[in-house]
């Protein structure tokens, strides 16, 4: 069955909606508030990577459509204290949609604690990280929705379980054009969204100092290799008065970082990196700073459309990376 | 034999340690014992006992008795062999029962089903586990609690758990290229624990749930498991 994927107005969603359909469905706290309660999670988001382009638009919703199922799926809200349930109560055979606002306890919580959830790796879980327009920084929050009674809420997290068919496996990639540069290995002694002091080529160095004196591009992310998974951890802002650097994600105790090479044009480069996928992309969303750092507005990202978020899911959170979810045979 | 007899015999309590006390008002389905050093003739199950001192009494979950909770009260020691009925200050749990949780954990039973089935809270399980898991406490150094190896189907080709290939995987003196973004993940995770994980029946926990994740997965680790085979 074909999914009802893509950029489309509001009462487009609300017909898919209102035929009970199972939808993931990203868009502006407006737009969201307009749609009719029914089988969907969302979150709010004004940016998108449309069929046509990257696109900022307040008055469409970015949809997808739920097709491959073995059984209703299940919606689940989430609070900070039942977030590590995530994993356990999702099925033993098919993944988990996740939806977390930006800057609300649960996004914290999820970034740091998810590594060592029950289950969590096992289970596929992907998803994304509410947003605002950049302009309403500081006016609004970022949101997620709970289709099933419509409320929208800045301190919940919304999932949507699904379980496949035995015949059927959901997998998780990612695209991360960053790899890590030649610089030094930086390492931090705490886990957490911020650091100062950490060890850099062996030596104890202050992070903020090392960015500042180097002159180092901060929209470059430290990157970690995971097995060869390359992770990124991009660069919020840079206090050098007070030695500090705040992080998008947190930085991990025990792993090794280093500053990413810079990615010449990402646009060229994405479709070089993209693997050819014959399944079709049940799920995929990029970042907003890759967004906002490749000038991606009106540029195509080969035919990998979704919502340009606050942070990716793709078990853990990610920075800085396209994720998304294919379902095979 | 006698009812204190069969008592000392299912917590595991043998001379010079005696039970010196027994409530069972403390809490529902719940039985508290306070275990000392014996020594000679006393009113309490026939024994003189030291008594507890109280500054240094610490409490922990021991193996049930039948449907009921057990709780020892007793004083930390060094003994080696450790003791089945004691545990290690901080701990939520006995060595008995600790070795009881470790083999449940090792055969996949879920963390869920391990607290329903032993009646523990989810947070003195996580407590557990996190303390394994960083490397602050071991399993080793009892009577270790033999797990049943999961019988692998006839056409398998995910290596047993006692495998040594496990060991080399987790501890990264063996690498393969790996495609499932999950296993990348998984296998970091528990490389980081590994480096700090000394016990051994702690990192024997580990291989098999590295194992699990290629047996659950076999179908989609085609590539991964080719590479197992020539290590």
């Amino acid at each position: 069955m074909k999914a009802n994927t893509g950029l489309m107005s509001i009462s487009q969603a609300s017909a898919l909606i209102s035929a009970g359909k199972f939808l993931n469905i990203a868009g502006d706290e407006e737009a969201l508030k307009q749609l009719p309660k029914g089988n969907w999670i969302g979150g709010t988001i004004p940016y998108f990577m449309s069929a046509e382009g990257g696109k900022i638009a307040r008055d469409q919703v970015f949809v997808n459509e739920i097709v491959d199922m073995a059984s209703a799926p299940t919606i689940r809200q989430y609070d900070v204290d039942s977030l590590p349930q995530l994993c356990r109560n999702a099925p033993d055979h098919g993944y988990t949609i996740l939806v977390v606002p930006a800057f609300g306890p649960c996004h914290s919580s999820f970034a740091e604690n998810a590594p060592n959830y029950e289950d969590m790796y096992i289970k596929p879980v992907v998803g994304w990280v509410a947003g605002v327009h950049l302009e309403d920084l500081g006016k609004t929050t970022p949101k997620v929705a709970n289709g099933l009674t419509g409320e929208l809420s800045d301190q919940h997290a919304i999932a949507m379980d699904v379980p496949l068919p035995p015949d059927q496996y959901a997998q998780i990639d990612i695209v991360n054009l960053f790899q890590p540069g030649e610089g030094d290995s930086i390492t931090f002694d705490s886990t957490g969204f911020a650091a100062g002091a950490c060890t850099i080529g062996g030596k104890p160095a202050n992070l903020a100092e090392f960015l500042t004196t180097n002159n180092i591009d901060t929209r470059l992310p430290l990157v970690a290799d995971y097995c060869g998974a390359m992770i990124n951890v991009s660069i919020k802002a840079v206090d050098a008065k007070a030695g500090k650097v705040e992080f998008y994600a947190p930085v991990f105790q025990g792993l090794t970082y280093k500053i990413a090479a810079p990615v010449k044009d990402y646009v060229h480069e994405f479709q070089a990196a993209l693997p050819k996928i014959e399944s079709g992309i049940t799920f995929s969303c990029n970042c907003i700073l890759n967004f906002l750092y490749s000038d991606l507005e009106g540029k195509r990202t080969a035919n990998v459309t979704g919502p340009i978020t606050f942070g990716e899911i793709g078990y853990q959170l990610l920075n800085q990376t396209l994720v998304y979810l294919t379902i095979s045979k | 034999m006698k009812t204190e007899e069969l008592l000392h015999k299912s917590l595991d309590i043998s001379p010079p340690w005696n039970i010196v006390r027994v409530r069972e008002d403390l809490g529902k389905q719940q039985i508290d014992v306070w275990v000392a050093r014996q020594t000679g003739k006393s009113w309490f199950f026939g024994s003189k006992s030291s008594a507890i001192p109280e500054d240094r009494e610490m409490a922990w979950r021991h193996v049930n008795l039948g449907g009921c909770r057990c709780v020892v009260h007793a004083v930390p020691n060094t003994e080696s062999p450790p003791l089945p009925w004691v545990g290690e200050p901080g701990m939520p749990f006995t060595h008995g029962m600790s070795r009881m949780i470790a083999a449940m954990m090792r055969d996949g039973i879920k963390l869920q089903s391990i607290c329903a089935i032993l009646d523990i809270t989810v947070a003195d399980l996580w407590k557990f586990k996190h303390t394994l898991d960083s490397g602050k406490a071991g399993l080793s150094g009892g009577n270790a609690t033999t797990a049943a190896i999961p019988e692998a189907s006839s056409s398998s080709n995910v290596p047993d758990p006692d495998s040594p290939i496990w060991e080399k995987l987790l501890d990264g003196s063996a690498n393969i290229d790996i495609r499932l973004l999950g296993l990348k993940f998984l296998l970091t995770k528990l490389r980081e624990q590994m480096r700090v994980i000394t016990d051994p029946e702690v990192r024997v926990l580990k291989a098999y749930e590295l194992q699990r994740y290629f047996a659950r997965y076999e179908q989609t680790l085609g590539h991964e498991l080719a590479q197992l085979s020539k290590l």
